[in-house]
């Protein structure tokens, strides 16, 4: 059983930050928050999203799993103006979910959840730097550096206690210093890894520009994204795999 | 209903039956990969195990796996997008340090032969710089290790995998009975082993097809049709050029070989001349010319219906034109420009015209041969430096360009020189751009000995002498001229040792 009205606005920012790793999903409708995890084909990009039930005008649901075709849902929750409000309801029979936005009725097909590839399991990871910067300050680094190259370097310095975005090009070379003052919290450590411009880029895509970003950093680990939408009621973490370092 | 070989696939490269050497190959290969880096090509016929090698491998390992194959559309993006993303970076559980390997995964591309030029655009060379560039291990695998690239097949180590002989099928075959709980008959194992010459897939498919749902399996239940199989080019061109007595016949067999019928033009024009006389040469040629219309056809029009009125003039045609049947053994050759050339070719051809600025046909016609003829052989060397820097030759087009052999230690330091030479260029015209006006006055005169040189010696220098101002070409023209008047300006500020110019040699 799921039945569920949220704001247009929430769904697609949901969406967005989950399409941008894969095409098709499960969506966990457990009886307090809806939880998406997803890892890309490639194995390097990771997504965990959770949406309270707080989130939604109103959320009823006890805990099955559903496997949806990302782009069709992203389209239709596309019809709705940001304020409008989207109703969701899985007919548990046909195995079809019915959307209805404004007088306009949508019934999607679903994926079989088992057809979808299997969700992650998240590896508990200790990194020992973590900052906390704007989210347009990291879309000024990743924009940047993406004039130059297909990679980035993520680093904290821990004498200077700063975070550095750089990027080398073949010719050209970006380089983004944000100081303590510049950033709403450090912890400084050692952390310095290389990551794909390809995935980072995505997922700046569903970055809000004035979210607080969380990220977490090692040396040669995976970095760890985490941000708040939807009023501080929905969570995403992105997880991203590092580059592996050629000479 | 499961299929059978995917249930019975082996789980460890231990388990594969047959080609031990070649197994033996790949475990070598993933062993020693982080000290050469290289790719792998597995290639042999269809259904001897090259995925399950790879799968297996893997499981092995204890790497994980991203698999792309034809059913996927594999243009450059997607390629990009998977196997590219998959090959540079760690993966996620390996990299957060979950388990031993240290993020590695194994990228597999399935059918990388298979990768056709239109639906799968930019697909090809997307696979070159993907196996020059991973980061992970990569396993490539074909059916037609020569139908790759030579670029892709350079880059790479290859193990090949041989048919399956029925000796090893049976046991696979009796083992999968025993885990299903059939009887069998010894003979019928035998029979569906023989029948799949060298397919074990092939096998154990029909094995499932004769024996799912039976508790004993006879020989009677075996004797079924055999499986269509597709003809070798060589048959075909026997029948059509030979052997056939009919045309009928001789169109019946084109419907059974697996190649288009622009591709059996060509072979079929090669290699008539070795067994037609003059009249049956004369008819066939008409009805070469036909096929050759309708393809013509088929290429504006896009209208692939035509391709069977190239097929009947092609085969029927070209059998009718024979009186009689031929018989002894013809060395049937490949069709020329199949392949061969044309790549290497194409690439010199493309360079030249985009350094000098015009069209592909003038740098074919008007400026490959002067090439061809000055550098015959690489000999004046430094002059075959100095064309292998200013178009940025590899060594296959500097061989192609000279008829040197490719893997010469000739060529390959002539590769080597004119990498040096580029660099240095390149320093030196920075070096000039900063340091003001004296130097660059200085260039400019040497730029105007240079052309005023080449533009006297011959049309195929124009190219060298290329007056567009782009960076090197203008560059060239400042070296050719330079060492005209090196005596006069021995303060030159570029020292330029090593470096001849193209006067000296006209």
């Amino acid at each position: 059983m799921f039945k569920a009205i949220v704001s247009a606005s929430t769904l697609r920012d949901a969406l967005d930050s989950v399409s941008v790793l894969v095409d098709e999903c499960k969506i966990r409708l457990n009886e307090d928050e809806l939880a998406i995890r997803a890892v890309d084909p490639a194995n390097v990009g990771m997504v965990d999203l959770t949406l309270e039930a707080a989130a939604f005008e109103s959320y009823e649901a006890d805990g099955g799993v559903i496997g949806v075709n990302l782009n069709r849902l992203e389209d239709i929750a596309g019809m709705a103006n940001s304020g409008d409000l989207v109703q969701l309801e899985l007919d548990e029979e046909t195995r079809k979910l019915h959307i209805q936005i404004d007088g306009l009725s949508y019934t999607l097909a679903l994926i079989d959840p088992d057809s979808i590839r299997q969700e992650p399991d998240i590896p508990d990871l200790d990194l020992p730097a973590e900052i906390v910067v704007e989210g347009a300050q990291i879309g000024r680094g990743i924009t940047a550096a993406d004039m130059v190259s297909d990679h980035i370097r993520l680093r904290v310095d821990e004498a200077e206690e700063a975070f550095f975005i750089e990027a080398e090009g073949d010719t050209d070379d970006v380089d983004l210093r944000l100081d303590r003052e510049d950033l709403i919290d450090l912890q400084a450590g050692p952390a310095e890894s290389l990551f794909s411009l390809d995935y980072l880029k995505d997922m700046n895509k569903a970055i809000p520009k004035d979210a607080e970003v969380r990220v977490e950093l090692g040396e040669e680990f995976p970095v760890k994204l985490h941000y708040e939408f939807g009023e501080g009621m929905g969570q995403v973490t992105y997880m991203l795999a590092p580059r592996i370092q050629s000479d | 209903m499961t299929d059978w070989t995917e249930t019975y696939r082996p789980s460890s490269l231990s388990e594969l039956r047959g080609n031990d050497k070649a197994v033996k190959g790949v475990r070598e290969w993933a062993d020693t990969w982080d000290d050469h880096r290289e790719a792998l090509v597995l290639h042999g016929s269809p259904g001897v195990g090259k995925t399950s090698a790879a799968h297996a491998l893997a499981a092995d390992k204890g790497w994980e796996t991203v698999e792309l194959n034809a059913s996927d559309q594999r243009t450059a993006d997607v390629i990009e997008r998977y196997a590219g993303r998959a090959a540079n970076n760690a993966t996620l559980g390996g990299s957060a340090g979950g388990d031993d390997t240290g993020g590695r995964q194994l990228v597999i591309l399935d059918e990388a032969d298979n990768i056709h030029g239109n639906y799968d655009r930019g697909g090809k060379s997307a696979v070159t710089s993907l196996v020059k560039s991973a980061g992970q291990p990569v396993i490539l695998i074909a059916n037609e290790y020569y139908e790759m690239s030579r670029g892709l097949r350079n880059a790479t180590q290859d193990i090949e995998f041989r048919d399956v002989g029925a000796r090893s099928i049976v046991p696979v075959l009796r083992d999968i009975c025993r885990k299903e709980g059939i009887e069998f008959d010894a003979d019928a194992l035998e029979r569906i082993a023989e029948r799949n010459a060298g397919d074990l897939r092939g096998a154990v498919n029909d094995l499932q097809a004769v024996a799912d749902g039976k508790d004993h399996l006879m020989l009677e239940d075996v004797v079924t049709g055999d499986r269509d199989r597709s003809m070798g080019v060589f048959p075909f061109l026997d029948l059509v050029l030979k052997e056939s007595t009919s045309a009928q016949e001789a169109l019946q067999s084109s419907y059974e070989v697996d190649e288009t019928p622009d591709d059996l033009t060509t072979w079929i024009e090669d290699n008539m001349l070795k067994v037609y006389d003059t009249e049956e040469a004369v008819r066939a040629y008409d009805h070469l010319a036909d096929a050759d219309v309708w393809l013509g056809r088929v290429w504006a029009s896009q209208n692939y219906s035509y391709w069977r009125y190239a097929g009947d003039n092609l085969s029927a045609g070209v059998a009718a034109a024979r009186d009689g049947t031929k018989g002894g053994w013809t060395r049937w050759g490949r069709p020329q420009f199949y392949h061969s050339t044309s790549d290497t070719s194409d690439e010199v051809v493309r360079a030249i015209a985009e350094r000098g600025g015009f069209s592909m046909d003038t740098a074919r016609r008007a400026v490959l041969p002067y090439l061809q003829a000055m550098t015959h052989h690489c000999k004046p060397r430094a002059l075959t430096v100095e064309m292998a820097a200013a178009y940025e030759f590899e060594a296959e087009h500097v061989s192609f360009v000279t008829g040197s052999g490719e893997t010469t230690n000739k060529v390959e330091s002539i590769v080597e020189d004119a990498e040096d030479l580029r660099a240095e260029r390149m320093e030196e015209h920075s070096g000039g751009a900063f340091a003001g006006v004296a130097l660059s006055a200085e260039t400019g005169e040497h730029g105007d000995a240079g052309s005023d040189d080449a533009g006297d010696s011959e049309d195929g220098q124009t190219s060298l002498a290329d007056p567009d101002g782009s960076a090197e070409s203008g560059e060239s023209a400042g070296d050719a001229g330079h060492d005209a008047v090196r005596d006069a300006d021995p303060d030159a500020a570029e020292d330029d040792d090593g470096q001849s110019g193209l006067s000296d040699f006209m």
